[in-house]
């Protein structure tokens, strides 16, 4: 029995090896798995800045934009639907190689009630997660005991797909994303005035685990030594409050987190709030209900880095011909080909 | 617990190994509590019809013992049999055919006692009843001596590998090798492995695979016509082989990991020249059960021809209700009847033509003319299996011959639910089965492959669990597809 075990044991190592080398190529090759590669892996890029998030900071932030008005680098490590938990997890695998950024944290996934988000959006981070123990916390963590195994070898997941196997899924082109530095919006209009929501005094408490985790990122700010800026985008909030496993007021869970921010003594800058000053048109500035798209991600984006600048000392780094990348790279990026032909004086 | 998940490796693993660290005398014990354990993860409820059923089955065995040895008339001794018999198929006959009664006598005009009940079937009711009365009648017949060990006839009956889905062991066969000391035999757990890495394959490769083209078509039967019904009819024919013969290799290969050597439930049965040789072939442990308790009491093939062709018709008539409680299972009993009948009855004219023609029953031509007849009888006979209705089966069949020849060319069968890639994977499937099936009428497969080098073998090993992960049909893109034959 011995032998049997013994070999068994030789055996199912190989197979977790092969399954382990193999996973990469069934994983989807989205853009949130070329930023994630390029922001965690391949860029020798330092970043003083870095963004994280759901897919409202994906779309809402664009470093390009805060690089070609501030001189601040940065990268935003967000992706669509990530739950606090895996943000938590993703910071550690960003702390890895960037020592002491500031890090801007979109909260508005601090509303999920559901002891786990949705398997396919957790995968958008989960899966491009180099192994590490890090990431096995994070699959422990973040997802359901029967799915932990397929976070492990993503193959499980995704078998399906070797019959819709393309070049691009033995080989992908990390060029694609490069200059986009982690931000991909839309450039849709949503085409509605938001109603204005009604201010509210009132408080609804963090959900547990989501607010579990934010404490875990407030102690991991204190132990890596880091700045932690809270914010919550634009966004017609009537829609999101219909969602199952989310808080009913998300105004008031905001009320909430702003207080907790107070007495933690962590800024939080609540961009809803000041949608009207920062000159956010929801009709023109929203891609949909949810996100923002490029101009409104671009005016954003305009104020955060001032808010950056003026409040955290953050180098400018546009004379610095080591730098000299940053700026060739935003003339390849989202922002600076809009903004050429549409955009018009008043942002330029 | 579905074989295919990996609570049942785990379970199997944990299972396997404790139960050769642990002293014979107290495996049985070990294997009744897993048993149990396994049957209870699918049907916590109903554990409790599976234990009436033992102890039942188990007392008449007691007493019609005591009868076989001169205590007690053989008045009582038919009426103990009597009662296990309806005990056990009353419980049966209520929570499966019923409500099909009852519709039938209300189709007459009898308004049925059933109304509107609807019981949820318990999983594996249809094989443990038969296996738990064939030991009440091999006892009753005095074939087998009474098992006074309540707990290890428990076994028996609840022996986890074979509780679901069979295939139905014989008291004679099975309760003495709970007895036997089975030492660990690297060997044997390794072709047990095997085996079940092969039913893997049928089932999870092949079976489900084809089973998507196959739910297609037949859950819509108006909106297909010519190739797509025939494809369909023709992947169900190797979907429902590949599916029970998959699940039969997986058992059989769980047996033997520990130590058990069960009989084979199917023999290459699509190689078969007739229907009664299919019979044969198929369902092995169903085909001798009917022989050996319904079949030869009824008389047999002893008696005039017409009782002979009436006991036929009889068997197969039960044999369609066994599978299910509906018209359409009935047919396809009947029909299969009907076919030996014919077969019988077209033997003198066969003889005659064979005579008339000069062919030898062993020429080569002549084998592969039966083998297909029978292969297209037994494909025509599976539409009424698995269509829905009556009124389904006979619009597929309809529909088949409304042939469009551009559908040969025009893309048009991979819009059936499997796209082309999947499509020439389920072909190359089929291949894959019927090379194995001729390859094991001459060869062992498995000593073969245990008696190649360490680098041929560990490259097969491998090989054959990445194609299972990779080709396999399973996880949340496929709908989950439960084995066919947990249903009856």
């Amino acid at each position: 029995m011995k032998k049997l075990i013994t070999k068994g044991f030789i055996f199912v190592l190989l197979l977790f090896t092969i399954l382990g080398l193999i996973s990469p190529i069934f994983v989807y090759k989205t853009q949130h798995m070329g930023k994630l590669k390029e922001g965690l892996y391949l860029s020798d890029d330092q970043y003083d800045v870095v963004l994280m998030g759901s897919s409202h900071m994906n779309g809402g932030v664009d470093p390009n934009v805060i690089w070609n008005q501030y001189g601040i680098t940065s990268f935003n490590y967000a992706t669509g639907g990530q739950p606090i938990d895996a943000t938590y997890y993703l910071l550690k695998d960003v702390l890895k190689k960037h020592k002491n950024p500031v890090v801007v944290l979109d909260v508005f996934y601090l509303g999920m009630t559901n002891q786990y988000g949705e398997r396919g959006l957790v995968s958008n981070a989960l899966d491009n997660m180099k192994f590490s123990s890090n990431k096995l916390n994070a699959i422990w963590n973040c997802t359901p005991p029967e799915d932990r195994f397929l976070y492990l070898f993503p193959v499980l997941k995704y078998h399906f797909r070797w019959s819709s196997l393309e070049a691009k899924d033995f080989g992908f082109d990390y060029s694609s994303v490069y200059y986009n530095k982690g931000f991909v919006a839309g450039t849709e209009k949503y085409g509605k005035s938001i109603s204005k929501w009604e201010d509210t005094e009132n408080r609804t408490e963090i959900p547990a685990k989501s607010l579990e985790y934010l404490n875990k990122i407030i102690a991991l700010s204190k132990e890596e030594n880091f700045k932690l800026v809270l914010v919550n985008m634009p966004c017609d909030y009537s829609e999101p409050n219909q969602q199952d496993g989310w808080v009913d007021d998300c105004e008031a869970l905001f009320n909430t987190v702003a207080d907790f921010a107070e007495s933690n003594k962590i800024p939080f800058l609540d961009l809803y709030d000041k949608a009207e000053e920062i000159g956010i048109d929801f009709a023109n500035d929203m891609n949909n209900a949810g996100h923002l798209n490029l101009w409104g991600a671009y005016k954003i984006s305009s104020y955060l880095g001032k808010y950056l600048k003026q409040n955290y000392n953050l180098t400018d780094y546009r004379d610095n011909s080591a730098y000299a990348n940053w700026d060739e790279d935003y003339q390849y990026s989202q922002a600076a080909s809009i903004t050429k032909d549409d955009f018009g004086k008043d942002f330029c | 617990m579905s074989f295919v998940s990996f609570s049942f490796l785990i379970l199997l693993f944990v299972t396997v190994v404790v139960y050769y660290l642990i002293s014979p005398q107290y495996r049985w014990i070990w294997l009744l509590v897993i048993s149990f354990f396994f049957y209870m993860c699918s049907s916590p409820v109903y554990v409790v019809f599976l234990l009436a059923s033992i102890l039942v089955t188990y007392f008449s065995g007691v007493l019609i013992g005591k009868v076989n040895h001169g205590s007690g008339s053989k008045t009582r001794k038919k009426a103990i049999a009597a009662l296990s018999l309806v005990i056990n198929i009353g419980v049966l006959i209520t929570f499966k055919y019923l409500k099909f009664f009852s519709d039938l006598l209300s189709f007459a005009g009898i308004n049925a006692i059933a109304g509107e009940y609807r019981f949820i079937l318990p999983i594996g009711i249809s094989f443990y009843t038969f296996q738990s009365l064939s030991y009440t009648l091999d006892v009753y017949r005095g074939d087998v001596e009474p098992e006074y060990h309540l707990g290890k006839y428990a076994l028996f009956v609840s022996f986890f590998p074979t509780l679901i889905s069979g295939p139905i062991q014989k008291s004679k066969d099975f309760l003495k090798k709970i007895d036997e000391v089975h030492s660990f035999d690297y060997d044997r757990v390794r072709r047990g492995i095997l085996l079940m890495l092969w039913g893997y394959f049928e089932k999870m490769v092949v079976a489900d695979r084809l089973g998507v083209l196959v739910n297609t078509v037949f859950n819509n039967p108006a909106q297909y016509h010519g190739l797509d019904s025939i494809l369909a009819v023709l992947f169900y024919t190797f979907q429902i082989y590949c599916d029970f013969a998959g699940y039969s290799n997986i058992s059989l290969g769980v047996a033997e990991t520990l130590g058990f050597h069960l009989s084979a439930n199917f023999q290459q049965p699509y190689f078969s020249k007739s229907i009664q040789e299919f019979w044969r072939r198929w369902h092995i442990s169903l085909g001798t059960w009917f022989r050996d308790y319904l079949y030869f009491p009824l008389g047999g093939s002893r008696c005039s021809k017409l009782r002979h062709y009436l006991n036929l018709l009889i068997v197969f008539t039960v044999c369609g209700l066994w599978h299910g409680a509906s018209l359409t299972f009935l047919f396809w009993g009947i029909l299969h009847g009907f076919y030996q009948i014919v077969g019988l009855l077209l033997k003198p004219v066969k003889r005659e033509v064979q005579d008339r023609l000069g062919f030898q029953n062993s020429s080569r031509g002549y084998t592969m003319l039966q083998t297909a007849a029978t292969f297209v009888l037994v494909s025509f006979a599976w539409v009424f299996f698995r269509a829905d209705t009556m009124e389904n089966a006979f619009l597929m069949i309809g529909n088949m011959f409304q042939f469009d020849r551009s559908s040969l060319w025009d893309g048009s069968i991979f819009n059936l639910g499997l796209t082309q890639p999947e499509f020439i994977a389920a072909i190359l499937g089929i291949f894959i089965v019927i090379l194995v099936d001729i390859l094991t009428t001459h060869l062992d497969l498995r000593n073969v492959l245990i008696g190649s080098n360490t680098m041929v073998r560990w490259t097969v090993y491998l090989a054959a669990v990445l194609i299972l992960i990779i080709f396999g049909t399973y996880g949340s893109e496929y709908s989950a597809q439960s084995f066919i034959y947990f249903q009856f």
